[in-house]
């Protein structure tokens, strides 16, 4: 009997293995995609992430060049 | 008892990855163009790099033109074959397309194309791209987790020169 409620536990808990319960590296296909950005249109996000940054007087201004000053 | 062993095997078999010294998956995969089909053992004898590869994965855009240079490097004795695992088999020609005429010279080496992803599945694929350096025997000598650049690739060279 003890057997038999080792071999159930142990297979649910092989179910929560991160290879079960992960989207896999190569099942990211759609992930991929460019629909599937928050932001479609990535230049105008990194552009408004700039303009945010300046206006928040934050040091550094995100990735763009030349953070800080507005200038490009 | 040897159900439970049998159980106990069972349940760890998905954890298992595939690691270097383990003998190298063998598989049955049309080519891209469907022209041919090839298993792993046909490369018994040649050192081998497998690489797991997509349209959508933006490091294999960065290392696949490196592939061409390394392959058109090497005559005999070494073989890159790669697999791609697109949903869409237009969608990695287009991009086998882009590569020649980036490099300037056609696809130098065998692709395979893998719609239902049985290798990336069977080798425990944990980054896309990924590479496996096969020796003559078959047996795995390096894994390789991500894109190489251009200075990975001449280390990679050194392995495969002792390999060859």
């Amino acid at each position: 009997m003890y057997y038999i409620a080792f071999i159930i536990a142990l297979l649910l808990l092989s179910g929560c293995t991160d290879k079960l319960v992960r989207v896999m590296p190569y099942e990211k296909e759609h992930f991929a995609d460019p629909k599937m950005s928050l932001s479609p249109l990535e230049e105008r996000a990194e552009h408004e992430g700039h303009i945010f940054l300046i206006r928040e007087s934050s040091a550094g201004g995100d990735s763009s060049f030349q953070g800080g000053c507005g200038c490009r | 008892m040897k159900k439970i062993i049998l159980m106990i095997a069972l349940s760890l078999s998905v954890y298992a990855d595939v690691l270097v010294g383990d003998k190298a998956v063998d598989f049955n995969l049309n080519s891209l163009d469907e022209s041919k089909s090839f298993k792993q053992s046909d490369f018994k004898g040649q050192v081998v790099l497998l690489n797991l590869w997509a349209s959508w994965c933006s490091g294999c855009k960065k290392e696949m033109p490196e592939f061409f240079k390394l392959q058109k490097e090497y005559k005999s004795g070494f073989k890159i074959v790669t697999v791609s695992i697109d949903s869409d088999p237009s969608a990695s020609q287009k991009f086998l397309q882009s590569v020649e005429q980036e490099v300037g010279f056609k696809t130098p080496f065998i692709t395979l194309y893998d719609s239902e992803k049985l290798l990336p599945k069977t080798y425990g694929a944990v980054a896309m791209p990924s590479s496996y350096l096969i020796d003559k025997q078959g047996i795995i000598q390096a894994v390789i987790v991500g894109s190489l650049s251009a200075d990975e690739i001449e280390e990679l060279k050194k392995e495969i020169n002792k390999l060859k």
